[in-house]
């Protein structure tokens, strides 16, 4: 923000909110590093932190909405300081949905069996993890620093997260198809796979808002449409 | 919304003595609609709006160039009677100022100067639609023979506004009109003010930008005697186009 308020209690009351949902960023980022490596390592303590975590997430979700709330109320936001708020709100939520799904993949951690799959997949999807969490940063980065071209470029990065689950898709079907003792594993390894493109999707959203508050635009809708799964749902022949 | 322009500024300049007030400024305003100028104090935005019915013309060091077309007529063309103009764009101020004369008397007053009726009863009509109009009969239809002055702040500000639209102007300005007000008055005026624009082309200054945000169509932005942006209210509220406009709306500037 480089114009400042002259009511300064304005700058003070959005910058709280930022730092917050920084602070939720973070730690957002750190249970999906750590449900990651509680998947990688059978880690059970790592697991259960992964969902204590959470609840502080959902605490700072919460907080987030009523400190915007209060904004809205007391300061009457106008242009950017009114799109500031409204995307408080969306990425508030959006940060808590991925957060959810960082505590599912601690969940499927526990009940899953040690195999070879298993653990071919599991490094599989921690190195998808690992990218969605990289462009998660890019995302909020662009966001505070109201960086549209950064932002842009996230958007775009959610391709390779969604090439990524369709090749992870296929994989994962085939095992099933080799071997029906394979399909419990693989059911696993895929709703987690599924989560992790669902996390880049929220991560796009967090990077369209960044375009929205600095422009007052949303960006165009024009990206390629990359999940071919739906194509071989059904058809083990497509699969093969 | 009708998009018909009932006000149209060409170059409008004036000047105080030496010092420049309006810069050049180009306007279209549309018929029944609410249009709202706002910007900083000393930014010329009342001084535009006293040019649309050339109360301007009762400040001697105050020059007006260029041209503003009501209806496609050029209002300072000196064939053009101010009074007349005044009856056809009417006024309402920031301070309620009822004459010193009865409620009855105060929303009489124009159309009796402009000999505007036939019989008493036909007065009588004009001066209970008026304040019908004004959302303000149901609460002095008893006592229209007592003093415009012993009502309310808000009763008085809607008194004037009656009397301003009994002479049945089209166009109504208004400077400031609820500044000495309490938010009950605010919100009469304002859900007044909705009303009126079904009738009346109305243009209002006003320095609380909320009120802009909730009664106006459309939004005009003065700074230093530009005319910085002009447009839908919404847009100018969500996403200005003029970084000036997003630093007043936002109060970064004074």
């Amino acid at each position: 923000m480089v114009e400042k308020h002259i009511l300064s209690a304005f700058d003070e009351d959005i910058e709280n909110i930022q730092s917050t949902l920084m602070k939720m960023g973070g730690l957002v980022e750190k249970s999906l590093f750590d449900a990651a490596e509680a998947l990688v390592n059978s880690d059970v303590d790592l697991a259960k932190l992964v969902r204590e975590n959470d609840q502080i997430i959902d605490d700072l979700e919460e907080e987030i909405n009523s400190q915007t709330a209060r904004l809205i109320a007391l300061r009457s936001p106008t242009a950017t300081d009114l799109r500031d708020a409204l995307s408080f709100i969306k990425i508030a939520s959006n940060l808590e949905r991925i957060g959810d799904y960082g505590k599912n993949m601690a969940k499927r951690s526990l009940v899953m069996k040690p195999s070879s799959i298993n653990e071919q997949g599991c490094r599989s999807l921690k190195r998808m993890t690992k990218e969605v969490i990289s462009m998660m940063n890019n995302g909020l980065d662009a966001y505070i620093r109201k960086d549209v071209d950064l932002a842009e470029s996230v958007i775009l990065q959610d391709q390779d997260i969604d090439q990524h689950y369709n090749a992870l898709f296929r994989e994962f079907l085939t095992f099933m198809m080799e071997n029906p003792k394979n399909i419990t594993t693989c059911m696993h390894l895929h709703f987690i796979a599924k989560n992790i493109e669902r996390i880049g999707d929220h991560v796009t959203s967090i990077a369209e808002q960044a375009v929205y508050v600095a422009t007052g635009e949303y960006p165009l809708d024009d990206r390629p449409k990359i999940d071919t799964t739906g194509n071989t749902g059904g058809d083990t022949k497509g699969s093969s | 919304m009708e998009d018909e322009v009932k006000i149209s500024a060409r170059g409008v300049r004036v000047y105080y003595e030496d010092k420049q007030a309006i810069k050049n400024v180009d306007v279209k305003i549309q018929d029944k609609t609410v249009t709202a100028f706002i910007g900083p104090s000393g930014c010329g935005k009342s001084t535009f709006l006293r040019c649309l019915n050339r109360m301007n013309d009762t400040i001697s060091i105050c020059r007006v160039e260029g041209e503003i077309l009501i209806d496609g007529q050029n209002i300072y063309h000196p064939d053009v009677d101010p009074v007349q103009l005044r009856a056809k764009v009417g006024m309402v101020f920031q301070k309620p100022n009822p004459f010193p004369k009865s409620i009855y008397d105060n929303v009489a007053y124009g159309p009796r100067i402009h000999g505007l009726f036939e019989s008493k009863s036909d007065l009588d009509e004009i001066v209970k639609m008026a304040l019908l109009r004004a959302a303000l009969w149901e609460e002095v239809k008893d006592r229209l023979s007592e003093p415009g002055t012993g009502l309310s702040g808000g009763q008085q500000q809607r008194l004037c506004i009656a009397r301003a639209i009994a002479t049945r102007p089209e166009v109504l300005l208004m400077d400031e009109p609820c500044s000495a007000l309490d938010p009950i008055a605010t919100a009469q005026i304002e859900e007044l003010i909705a009303d009126l624009k079904e009738n009346f082309c109305v243009v209002i200054v006003t320095h609380s930008m909320q009120q802009a945000a909730r009664v106006s169509d459309k939004t005009a932005f003065f700074h230093l005697g530009d005319l910085v942006e002009y447009g839908d209210t919404e847009d100018l509220f969500v996403k200005p186009a003029d970084p000036r406009t997003e630093s007043y709306i936002s109060g970064k500037i004074g």
